[in-house]
């Protein structure tokens, strides 16, 4: 911190007004930042008639915890079930399953993938895989949508239906991955991005050091585990974080690969509330019929309160991991330890 | 335990590159050698002349294109680095940055599943052979060691496992003159304590003569030379072996050889016996060290004439040194002391002179070592 406000010359009274300057245009930057937060947490607390009113007060009338009552009884509540069927902890307890699955699978992999490529591969080789994994980067995302739909449906064909064994009448056996946790796992498990940032990393480590270690007896895997990793650790700590973050924040993949209802995930099923919410509260012919849905809504309890809860839920593991990884990330990639 | 290196090649490809490129000279090129169970060899030679791929050769850290290493009567083509019990000592220490120094020498006892015991009584042990204050450092972060601390640690690293062969890379080039003179000390009487079989790399010729019962002189991949100091300064097989060592150059004259005299410039000398009889007429290009000058009165004709350039003392060797040319070479002799004036009359001693071939650089007649004793 003492680097980005430098003492020198601030007598000076210019230098002392730019400071000012300065600090004000990212004070309202913070602020701008925090207002919708704001929203979000004064939203979830105001009374379900008082959120849907126009215009939109800017301080609850009245702090209700209304809201969170009825997220949380979810899916005990009569009323909501045509909404939602399962109780709200499902979600967050299958996201949370597929987030630290993807990440505790991931980033061993992609860390030792690119360990391998900056140390134990030389040559043509290093560069060709180097080359296979940075190209996956190359493919954007909504380009592989449909193919990797397919192939979840049935693993390594990219068909809708497995193809016959020639001459049988049986199937191949395939890995049926659509609608498990799988599906979402397994895709997030290398990432191309998380592997470039350990490759960067490895690549500033000596290889005299990795020799001192070979010739002292370590072997390969135990080389990476007693001293590489303890140099990496913030490197994975950002690895870590930026993952978890994008898992647990996907939502396209996560719906169009979980349909069951009691696989859903939080970002999904959130998407899922809004949609019917909308629908009920605007749709559904005529003016009368929506003024009936939204009192019917209203009554149930749950509008966008209710939304505005459940986003503050979900966003808590993403502010958990940030404040676990907060000393790595704030120092940056600055690397203990290497000149 | 014995060393021998036979026909050993070694060729890298181009940083990034996909192709191999065959036009790249190699890192190794055909290397032989011989080292005896107990000796120190140094290998020396200007950078880039691939003195440290042939350690990591031995160490196993890289494989040979072909050629074969045979420690005693094994060939370690397939021995892993880790299994080989040899104790390196990198250019740039390479200490575990992680660890405190103890940690550093305690790694090797842990993936050998040793215990914790005789690591720490391998390291006591240790610590009192490399001296006073070594324990302190021990307790400390490496990265908050000095150059010279960290090269202790390096060291001590090297020997708490008892190896069969050091290995040693440029270990003390980083070091400030002084420390560096103190450790050297320091390094050879550990490796005459251990008597254990070493390959001591270094460009410095100084640090080289000083650690090893022989010098192996490489350039551009190849063994030049190998031999005691004597053998390498005083019968030298070419030319860049005999300017490589001294720490003054080596000055080169073209002549010609012919009746039994040699004529270089103006000046002519008739040849000693036993050279005229096995030098053939024709050119030729003598090598005299500085010192093994002569100097004819400062007036007379005698000798070839030297035009000084400079003169300079250097008063820690109780030396003068005068810089000049003769006929157009450059030359820099030993000279009495209170020499003044522009112009030396010189004759080599012929005795120490080196002859070498003028559209070669093999050597034709080397002096070989006076016997001084």
């Amino acid at each position: 911190m003492a680097a980005l406000l430098p003492k020198v010359g601030m007598r000076q009274p210019k230098l002392r007004l730019s400071r000012a300057a300065i600090a004000a245009f990212l004070g309202l930057g913070v602020l701008l930042h925090l207002l919708p937060f704001y929203y979000i947490v004064s939203t979830s607390l105001k009374p379900g008639a008082e959120v849907v009113s126009t215009p939109p007060t800017f301080i609850p009338s009245a702090i209700t915890l209304d809201a969170w009552k009825l997220v949380l009884q979810i899916g005990d509540n009569a009323e909501i079930v045509q909404l939602v069927q399962e109780p709200f902890w499902v979600y967050f307890v299958n996201s949370a399953f597929i987030t630290l699955l993807a990440v505790g699978l991931g980033l061993p992999v992609t860390a030792l993938a690119a360990y391998a490529n900056s140390k134990l591969q030389s040559g043509r080789s290093a560069r060709l895989s180097f080359l296979f994994f940075i190209g996956t980067m190359m493919v954007p995302f909504v380009v592989t949508l449909v193919p990797m739909y397919l192939l979840t449906l049935n693993f390594p064909f990219t068909l809708p239906d497995a193809p016959t064994i020639p001459g049988t009448d049986s199937e191949f056996p395939t890995l049926r991955l659509w609608d498990t946790p799988w599906a979402v796992i397994l895709p997030a498990i290398f990432v191309p991005f998380n592997f470039l940032l350990f490759k960067g990393f490895f690549d500033t480590i000596p290889d005299s050091v990795i020799n001192a270690a070979r010739v002292d007896g370590g072997s390969e895997l135990n080389i990476f585990r007693r001293i590489v990793m303890p140099m990496a650790v913030p490197v994975f700590a950002v690895t870590a974080y930026m993952s978890f973050g994008s898992v647990w924040d996907n939502f396209l993949w996560q719906l169009v690969t979980l349909q069951s209802p009691d696989k859903v995930t939080m970002s999904v099923a959130t998407y899922q509330l809004i949609d019917r919410l909308s629908t009920k509260g605007t749709t559904g012919g005529g003016a009368a019929a929506q003024a009936e849905g939204m009192s019917d809504l209203l009554n149930s309890g749950l509008t966008w309160n209710g939304m505005m809860v459940l986003a503050i839920l979900q966003s808590i593991p993403i502010f958990i991991a940030f404040l676990v990884c907060r000393e790595y990330l704030l120092r940056g990639i600055k690397i203990r330890g290497l000149k | 335990m014995r060393i021998r290196l036979a026909d050993v090649t070694k060729r890298y490809l181009r940083e990034g590159s996909l192709r191999v490129a065959s036009d790249e000279p190699p890192a190794l090129d055909h290397i032989s050698l011989d080292i005896a169970d107990g000796e120190t060899v140094s290998v020396v030679g200007p950078s880039g002349c691939g003195k440290s791929t042939l350690l990591r050769l031995v160490a196993g850290l890289e494989t040979a294109d072909c050629g074969t290493v045979h420690y005693d009567e094994h060939d370690v083509a397939d021995v892993a680095p880790q299994d080989r019990g040899i104790g390196m000592v990198f250019q740039d220490y390479a200490l575990y940055p992680t660890m405190k120094g103890a940690g550093n020498l305690k790694y090797y006892f842990d993936v050998h599943r040793r215990t914790e015991d005789e690591a720490r009584a391998r390291a006591k042990e240790i610590a009192d052979i490399m001296g006073v204050g070594f324990e302190l450092l021990l307790g400390q972060q490496t990265t908050t060691l000095s150059g010279g601390e960290q090269q202790r640690v390096a060291i001590a690293r090297c020997i708490v496992r008892d190896p069969t062969l050091f290995l040693m890379d440029e270990p003390i080039v980083n070091l400030d003159a002084k420390l560096r003179e103190s450790t050297r000390m320091e390094m050879a009487k550990l490796l005459k304590r251990y008597g254990i079989t070493t390959m001591f790399v270094t460009h410095d010729q100084q640090e080289a003569v000083f650690m090893g019962d022989r010098i192996a002189l490489m350039r551009a991949g190849r063994v030049v030379q190998i031999g005691t100091f004597d053998e390498l300064y005083y019968s030298p097989v070419n030319l860049f072996v005999a300017t490589f060592f001294g720490s003054r150059p080596l000055a080169v004259l073209p002549a010609t050889v012919a009746d039994r005299t040699v004529r270089f410039g103006e000046a002519a000398w008739p040849l000693p016996a036993v050279l005229a009889d096995r030098l053939e007429p024709g050119p030729v290009r003598i090598g005299v060290r500085p010192e093994a000058w002569r100097f004819a009165g400062a007036e007379s004709g005698g000798g070839a004439r030297m035009a000084v350039d400079r003169i300079e003392s250097v008063p820690a060797e109780r030396l003068t040194l005068a810089h000049g040319t003769v006929s157009g070479a450059r030359v820099t002799v030993v000279a009495p002391a209170g020499t003044a004036g522009d112009v030396l009359w010189l004759t080599p001693d012929w005795e120490a002179a080196t002859f070498f071939a003028a559209d070669g650089e093999h050597a034709l007649h080397t002096p070989g070592a006076p016997e001084f004793f």
